[in-house]
């Protein structure tokens, strides 16, 4: 039977193989100048991945102050991958200026209230805030992607398929840690070695979503942009719309006057 | 585990939901620009609704029921149930399509006023919710006026919206059409 902690180092073998493939993808495809941060947040991955197993390796060293550069590591990588989820965001909506400052103030809006709440679990205690700071930040990160796709859906601007598959594997992978997170919340550390192959294993189905739509991009995907109607279109567009709602309106009013008739 | 912290899965839970929900495709989509002018021209249902109307009179109705011809009367008062399920259909169907237009609108304006975006939005939920009620009311015989009425005031008030979207974005356009003039290049990043 395989041992929990073999299965654990099988699992960030593979993850770090993967994270190197979708390095080489985003390299090759040249997307890091596309989409930097989310380079940087994936060349910040690698590097928590090395000085992590470095630090597991070297003697001498107390738990706690593993425990505590680790949590540190981790607190860049949710920031970059916050900071990814603002690049996401701006990408598939910064072309449209009036509705991208809508946007803008509503998703600061829903990230401000997810993370206010989960803060407010922590009761003060420093370690809880920490940890469940990230939580809050991880929900709030899901909370705003599925805003801004909502968003997207609502306006019909268009997705392309690498943007939906950011969107999915950060949205995913951060919906997961607060599920596992809450429901581990108080046995976390006789859990840990679950919990982190748990993590590992959402990490690495966002890792195949990412990989699978760089490995498919086409730079000819490019979104066409709306241009901005002359104001001589716009005043024949207001009254052709309107003609047509009061048209319908009055079509309404002739339909009740006749059935109230029948009354 | 703390009942807030079961909120938080819910959440988390309910975001994956939304999350499926939103990446599904589009059923309708009308491209900025001059298609907008292609979806106004398409042919109204609205225009056809006389010969409705004029099945719908009531004399019909109450003389069957004088005449004590009640199955005839019955079979009339299907069809005008029917008539008024159709009726009801291009009424949404039309709705959705200015709804679809004032969102071309906000996609191609400079500026977007988020109170009315939102009582936008409010007004197609509560259209969709209305419509639904009528198409209940109607199927199960019962009378729907008040319900028409709603609807149509909803009606006048996106007219009303829409009016004001389309000042606001002539507005912003000549703006930058004299900024461009004075040899700021602001315009061209629409």
């Amino acid at each position: 039977m395989v041992e929990p902690l073999q299965l654990q180092d099988a699992a960030w073998a593979l993850t770090s193989a993967l994270e190197l493939a979708l390095f080489v993808q985003l390299v090759r495809r040249k997307l890091r100048q596309i989409y930097p941060l989310f380079f940087a947040y994936l060349v910040s991955v690698i590097l928590q991945s090395i000085a992590v197993a470095a630090l597991y390796r070297t003697e001498n060293l107390d738990k706690g102050t593993v425990w505590a550069i680790a949590w540190v590591t981790q607190g860049v990588v949710v920031i970059l991958r916050a900071l990814v989820v603002v690049e996401l965001t701006r990408s598939v909506l910064h072309r449209y200026i009036g509705i991208w400052a809508l946007a803008r103030k509503l998703l600061l809006g829903v990230a401000a209230v997810v993370i206010a709440y989960d803060l407010l679990l922590s009761k003060g205690q420093w370690h809880w805030l920490i940890l469940n700071g990230i939580r809050g930040l991880e929900l709030a990160m899901a909370a705003v992607i599925v805003t801004m796709l909502l968003f997207a859906r609502y306006y019909r601007v268009p997705v392309d398929q690498l943007q939906r598959a950011l969107a999915v594997g950060l949205c995913l992978y951060s919906t997961f840690y607060v599920v596992n997170y809450s429901l581990l919340e108080r046995v976390v550390q006789q859990y840990a070695v679950l919990w982190n192959f748990l993590g590992l294993s959402a990490f690495i189905a966002s890792l195949l979503v990412w990989i699978s739509a760089v490995s498919r991009y086409a730079p000819s995907e490019a979104i066409a942009v709306p241009s901005a109607i002359p104001v001589e279109l716009y005043g024949k567009l207001s009254s052709e719309v309107n003609s047509r709602l009061l048209l319908l309106n009055r079509q309404l009013v002739r339909f009740l006057h006749l059935e109230d008739r029948s009354q | 585990m703390s009942l807030p912290a079961i909120l938080l899965v819910l959440f988390a839970l309910l975001l994956v939901g939304l999350l499926a929900w939103a990446l599904r495709p589009p059923v309708r989509q009308i491209r900025p620009g001059l298609e907008v002018f292609d979806a106004l021209r398409q042919s109204r249902h609205s225009s056809r609704m006389s010969h409705v109307l004029q099945a719908l009179r009531p004399e019909d109705t109450e003389y069957l029921r004088e005449t004590g011809q009640v199955a005839l009367m019955q079979t009339l008062r299907r069809q005008r149930r029917r008539i008024a399920l159709d009726y009801l259909n291009q009424l949404q169907e039309e709705f959705e399509m200015l709804l679809e237009i004032s969102r071309v609108l906000a996609v191609m304006s400079p500026e977007v006023a988020g109170v009315q975006e939102m009582e936008r939005l409010k007004l197609s939920l509560a259209f969709s919710a209305n419509c639904a009620f009528l198409r209940w009311k109607l199927r199960l015989g019962l009378q729907p006026f008040s319900g028409f009425t709603l609807l149509s005031n909803m009606a006048t008030d996106i007219a009303r919206q829409l009016d004001a979207a389309t000042t606001r974005i002539a507005e912003a356009a000549v703006r930058a059409s004299e900024q461009s003039a004075l040899g700021h290049k602001e315009f061209d990043g629409l």
